[in-house]
Parts: structure tokens; sequence; C-alpha cells
């Protein structure tokens, strides 16, 4: 069913070399590896529109952008790593303790919030280093070591906190506002981190390098590519990525919750991800394509709840809504493989 | 766009207007549903009154919704209106914001909720939340709601600070927001109407109370299965409280045991092989006393003169109190807790806030050995264990 007929006998009709024009640029765009999903995206938001007229309202998309931001913050981490075949699955414990320690460097040492922001990242980052080593170096596979690394930082966290949720700190504030209490705030570090990470992705050495670590290990260091160093910088990069997720969402809801984050929103990224196009074994992937997947998942959570749909029903209409969204997904995905030949 | 409207077969048929009365039904639903619908009929679809009914329901909240998502969200907007003395009013959408949506704690007040509005003559409310207390989600969802236009908010406070927002948003739309199950902080800034729901703090010092009056002396433990959360610490707060107030030679430990039913039960034994001088043991959520009362068991601990006690209905706990292991636990009666806050909406609604939602206890019922019976021969909407309404003989 490909556009061209390899022998050309047929003389095409106008009506058919006008549709040969239209499967053109339908192919261009989605070549594209993130293309289909975004159909999908499109889709079901415009389902939702017709079905409910609040869905695009204004707060409605601000509740929407709340449901994305975080996700998309750590989904843009998650995909790195997996690019490089490695999953992390601690970095919502690492969300959970961010804002401790901003917390704490600014309650308790007294020192500026912006300072203790600043403390949680390279805290998160220390997390990440360490999952890398271990990983790497030790050889321990990263499903385990960031798994092991998950239970660690709870316990830290419930055992320094006393299990007791606090306050955000200065609340009212400009500062506060910035760090993700706005939502479009919030949204505009989503996008900013995904714009970074994914143009890094594309056009730096060390996303090539990335995608090279990921697709074939054994030739990419015999090529001269570090790829120890790349697995840990990715590492690192993934758990202050979910450190500033973290803190946006401490910001967001006024609160530092020890049972924030957690496997729940790691587990979300991990499937905006997927959904998004990176490939579970590593060596493919896009952040645009992580950003839309946990759109998408932002639009199903977010329209349900619009269409008062019942707690009960909601995960049986979540999972077939996802696995529709995902057959839907794969069909064009072929379609796209088709256009390119 | 009526899909699941069908062709009448030719005995079904009537003459007149298709919709019935229809000058009430566009005072109560809009001009525009009632249309949308008689332009379906004209096309040549013929529903049912009974469908139709429920098609200008759907049509008023979604309008096009596919039957399967219909039958699962609020089914019906529609007004029947005049239950008791009460006129003609619209089908408001109530939405019930949970920490724990799936945890089987909550089934009566989903029953309780089910049964308010069915005698209140509205939608069923919906219920939702997060499975796991993450507080962003059931933010999020609570966002949703206010932006659906919801016409009432019940929410379960267990962060002391993160609903102060939503709750502040909620207000400010013209959406009147109580408190169940758990409730913000004294002074807290929280601007919720009322709290619907156990008197916490004052439930802890009666569990308090009775354990000091059982054990009299020496160490006692109390139970918890996540610190912090609003739902449970004020209980092992007047716990201690009230345990130090008797001024009986006893020393209180509070003992973290995780959120997940079969942990709790572990690190309640762990606990208790560390410490087997423990007189009392107290716990104050409903995995606890579960995992409490079953370590009671196993070591036949009432034999050594051991006490123990703690909150709701898990069939475990209720069994081994009828066996004599665990001495009493606090139902909290969850089925009011999902029934009022559905009553004091709609009363709200319906006097033009006139009606203020009011805080309310739902109350403290000490069951032991000798009121469990019932618990455990009846199985009924009150408690979860049936889904089927009957009216239950006392016995």
């Amino acid at each position: 069913m490909a556009a061209s007929t390899p022998n050309g006998i047929e003389e095409p009709g106008q009506a058919r070399r006008e549709a040969m024009a239209l499967r053109r640029a339908a192919g261009s765009f989605l070549e594209r590896r993130w293309a289909s999903i975004l159909v999908v995206a499109v889709a079901l938001a415009a389902y939702f529109a017709v079905a409910n007229p609040a869905f695009l309202s204004g707060n409605n998309l601000l509740t929407i952008a709340s449901f994305l931001s975080e996700t998309a913050i750590v989904t843009a981490g998650e995909v790195m790593v997996m690019i490089c075949g490695e999953i992390d699955l601690s970095v919502g414990f690492v969300a959970a303790m961010a804002p401790f320690v901003m917390y704490f460097v600014w309650n308790d040492a007294g020192l500026p919030l912006w300072l203790g922001v600043v403390a949680g990242l390279i805290v998160s980052g220390i997390v990440g280093l360490v999952n890398g080593l271990v990983t790497v170096v030790l050889r321990v596979p990263s499903f385990v070591t960031t798994l092991g690394m998950s239970f660690l930082l709870n316990g830290l966290t419930l055992t320094t906190t006393g299990a007791f949720p606090i306050q955000a700190p200065e609340q009212g504030t400009r500062f506060a506002a910035l760090m993700g209490h706005n939502q479009v705030a919030e949204l505009g570090w989503a996008i900013a981190v995904v714009l970074i990470v994914q143009i890094g992705l594309s056009y730096t050495r060390w996303g090539l390098y990335t995608i090279a670590t990921g697709g074939n290990l054994l030739g990419a260091s015999e090529a001269g590519v570090n790829v120890r160093a790349i697995k840990i910088a990715n590492f690192i990069l993934c758990s202050v990525l979910g450190g500033l997720a973290g803190i946006l969402l401490a910001f967001r809801v006024s609160s530092i919750d020890p049972s924030a984050g957690g496997y729940d929103i790691m587990f979300r990224a991990v499937s905006g991800a997927v959904i998004g196009g990176t490939a579970l074994a590593g060596g493919s992937g896009t952040v645009i394509g992580g950003f839309i997947g946990a759109l998408v998942l932002a639009i199903l959570l977010d329209g349900f709840t619009l269409q008062g749909i019942q707690a009960n029903t909601f995960d049986l209409i979540l999972g077939a809504a996802i696995l529709v969204a995902m057959i839907l997904n794969v069909t064009l995905q072929g379609r796209r493989q088709q256009g390119g030949q | 766009m009526v899909r699941d409207a069908h062709r009448l077969e030719p005995d079904e048929v009537r003459d007149g207007d298709p919709i019935g009365n229809s000058d009430v039904l566009r005072t109560v639903l809009g001009e525009e549903a009632v249309e949308r619908q008689e332009r379906a009929i004209r096309a040549g679809y013929r529903p049912t009154r009974r469908q139709l009914l429920r098609n200008l329901g759907i049509a008023g909240a979604a309008a096009s919704m596919p039957g399967f998502l219909a039958a699962c969200a609020n089914s019906s907007a529609s007004s029947r209106g005049g239950q008791g003395n009460f006129p003609p009013h619209p089908g408001w959408k109530f939405t019930f914001i949970n920490h724990v949506t799936t945890n089987p704690f909550f089934q009566p007040t989903i029953y309780g909720i089910q049964d308010a509005c069915a005698l209140l003559g509205l939608p069923t409310a919906q219920f939702v939340g997060s499975e796991n207390s993450i507080v962003s989600e059931m933010v999020d969802k609570m966002n949703a709601a206010i932006a659906a236009k919801v016409d009432g908010i019940a929410v379960a406070i267990i962060n002391p600070t993160a609903f102060n927002d939503p709750v502040a948003r909620a207000l400010e739309a013209g959406i009147p927001v109580v408190a169940y199950n758990a409730d913000a902080p004294a002074g807290s800034n929280n601007r919720r109407m009322a709290y619907i729901g156990q008197d916490l703090f004052l439930s802890g010092q009666k569990l308090g109370a009775r354990i000091a009056s059982l054990v009299k002396e020496g160490p006692i433990a109390g139970f918890i299965a996540t610190p912090g959360s609003l739902n449970i610490q004020p209980r092992i707060d007047g716990a201690k409280q009230a345990i130090q107030a008797s001024g009986l030679p006893i020393t209180f430990t509070e003992v973290a045991t995780g959120a997940k039913v079969e942990d709790e039960k572990s690190a309640i034994e762990a606990y208790y092989l560390g410490h087997k001088d423990l007189r009392g043991m107290v716990a104050v959520d409903a995995g606890s006393t579960q995992g409490l009362a079953q370590l009671m068991q196993k070591y036949n601990l009432p034999a050594q003169g051991i006490h123990a006690g703690g909150y709701d209905l898990l069939p475990t706990t209720l069994q081994l109190i009828d066996q004599g292991f665990l001495d009493f636990t606090i139902d909290q009666q969850p089925y009011l807790q999902g029934f009022y806050p559905v009553v004091q909406l709609f009363l709200y609604k319906l006097s033009g806030g006139l009606q203020q939602p009011s805080d309310t206890d739902t109350g403290l019922l000490f069951v032991t050995k000798d009121n469990v019976k019932p618990y455990l021969n009846t199985k009924t909407r009150f408690e979860g264990s049936s889904s089927k309404e009957q009216v239950v003989k006392a016995s």
C-alpha cells in the first residue's frame, strides 16, 4: 500500500495524485519519531474537548499542566538513562528527599532559600553519581542498584524528617511562585528542561555518545567513547532532574511531604518515556517524545477525572485507554516506517 | 450522537410529544440539552422514556460519551426532584477526593455516598483521588473537579498545608467544600466549611484511657502505619496524652509500622519479640490493628495478661475479638462519613447557603467480645461487607 507503484504502469489520475501528495506530506511529518504519539495526544484532547466543554477552560488547562510538569521533568532524565540501556527506579525518592535538603539548609542552617535549592540539587546529583558508580564500576544491574537506592532514600527521608510533612517555605513570595507554586511557571520549567535536554541529545557529542552507548555498547567503547562516563553523567542528570521535580512539586502543593513522588512518579515517567517512543532496551528515544508521552498520561488522568469517573473504574478505563492509545501509536508508526521505504 | 438510543418496536410507539413533559425538562436541564435530544428524535431515533432521561442527563454533562464511559461515570445529571417535601431541584454533582481510593475501609463510605445521593435524587457523587496517599495527585484531581465546575467537594485533608490553596480556589469558584475522614489541624489556614468524621484526637484519648485502665502499669507500645498522616497521627497523640493524664506508671512508645498490611504485621511482631516486657499494645490504623490481633493470637498473649486494642473493622480483627485475643476495636462508622457530607452539601445548595455545613462527629463505638457478634453475623452496606440494600434486625 506504499505510495509509489514500482513499475509505473498505472496512469495516476488527478485525485490519486492529490492523495499521493497528501500522503507524502503526512509521511514527512510522521518521519519524526514522536509524531505518531502527538497525533494520539491531539486525538485524546479533541475527544475530551467534545465530551466536556470544561476541558478547554483556562482552569483545566492549568490542571493538566500540574498533572504534566513534574512528570515531564522526571521523564526527560529517565529517557536519557533509558537510551543508555539503563533504568533509574530511585528518581521518585530523590524527588521526595531534595525539598527536605532544601528545607534543612534554609531552616536549620539559616542560609538563603536559593542556596537550599542548589544544595537539594547537588545532593540529588550525588545520589545519581552513586547510582552510576555502583552500576558501571561495580557492575550491579541498574535495576537493582536503583531499587536499593529507592529504599535507602525513602528510609533516610522518613527518619530524618520524623515522617511528618512540613509547610513549604516562603509562602506567597515571588520566589515560591517561580519555583512552581505558579502552575505556568512550573510548566515553563518543564518545557525548558525538555528543550535543553532534547537539544543536548540531538546536537551535542554527549547526545551522540549516549545513543551510541545504548545502541551498541561494545562498538561505542571500541570507537573511543567513554561509555562509563556517559552512563554516570546520565544517572547524575536523571537524579538532578528528579530533585528539581521534587522541589517544584513541594512549592506547588505548598507542602514538603515525605510520601511525595516515590514509585508513583517514577513509574509515570518511565511510562511516559516508553509511550513517547523510547526503547526499553536502550539505543533510541527522544525527550520530546517522552514529554508528549507524559502529556498523554496527564490528559487521560485529567480528562477522566473531569468526566466524573469513579475511582474503582478509573484504573480499568485508564488501562484500556493506554492500550488503545498505544495500539493506535504503533499502527501509526508502522505506517511511518512504510512511508519511509 | 445519542448512541445507545434504539429504534422503537411498533408496539412501543406512542404519539404526542416525544420526550414527554419537555417544558419541565427544559427548565431543569437547560434549553440546549433538550433541543439536542429533540433533534435526534426527529432524525429517526426513538428512545424509550428511561433512556431519554438518561441521555438528557449525559448530554448535559458530556455531549457524546460512549455508553461504556457513561455507565462508569455519574450516570445521570437529571433531577428527579421532589423527594419527601423537597421541591424539584437540579441534579447537583458532588466529588469526594480520597487518599486511598481502593482501600476496603472506604467501601462503606462509598455505599453511604450512593445511598444519600439516591435518597436526595442526586446523581451518584464521584469518588476519586490517590490510591497511595500521594498528596499531589489528590490536589490535581481536586483541581480537575473545580475545573469541571462540580457543585460541591468533600476532601480528606491528610496534609496540613497542601489543601489550603485548592480549598480556597474552590470556594472562590462558588463550590462549597467540606473535609471528611481527615481534617486540617487546629489553627490551620484551611478554609473548609466543616469537618465530618471522627474527632480523631478525642478518639485517641478514649483509646488511651481504655488501655491504661486495662493495663494499670508497665510499658505500652502504640503502633501507627504512617506517622504524620493527619488521619491517624492525632489518634496516637490523643492516646499518649490520655495515658499520661491517667497518672498511672505507664511508659508509652510510638512505633511506625509502614503502609502495607503485610509489612505492618511483621513490624509489630519484630517489635514485640524485641520488647517482651510489654504489658499492653494499641494500634491506631486498620492494618496495624489486624497485625496486632494476629500477634496476640500467635503468642497467646492474653494468657500472659497482656491487653491490646485498636481501630476499625477488618474481618480478621473482628474474628480475633470474638475469640478473645483482642480486647477491643473502635468503629468510626465510615458509612456516615460518606452519607453526611452529601446531605450537608445538598442542604447548602438547596438553601442557597442558609444551611451551612457543620462539624459532625461520626462517632466512636467500642467493639468488644460482648457486642462483636452482629458485625460477624451480618453482611451489610454499613460495614461494606455486602452491597445489598436491606433492613438489619438488631440482635
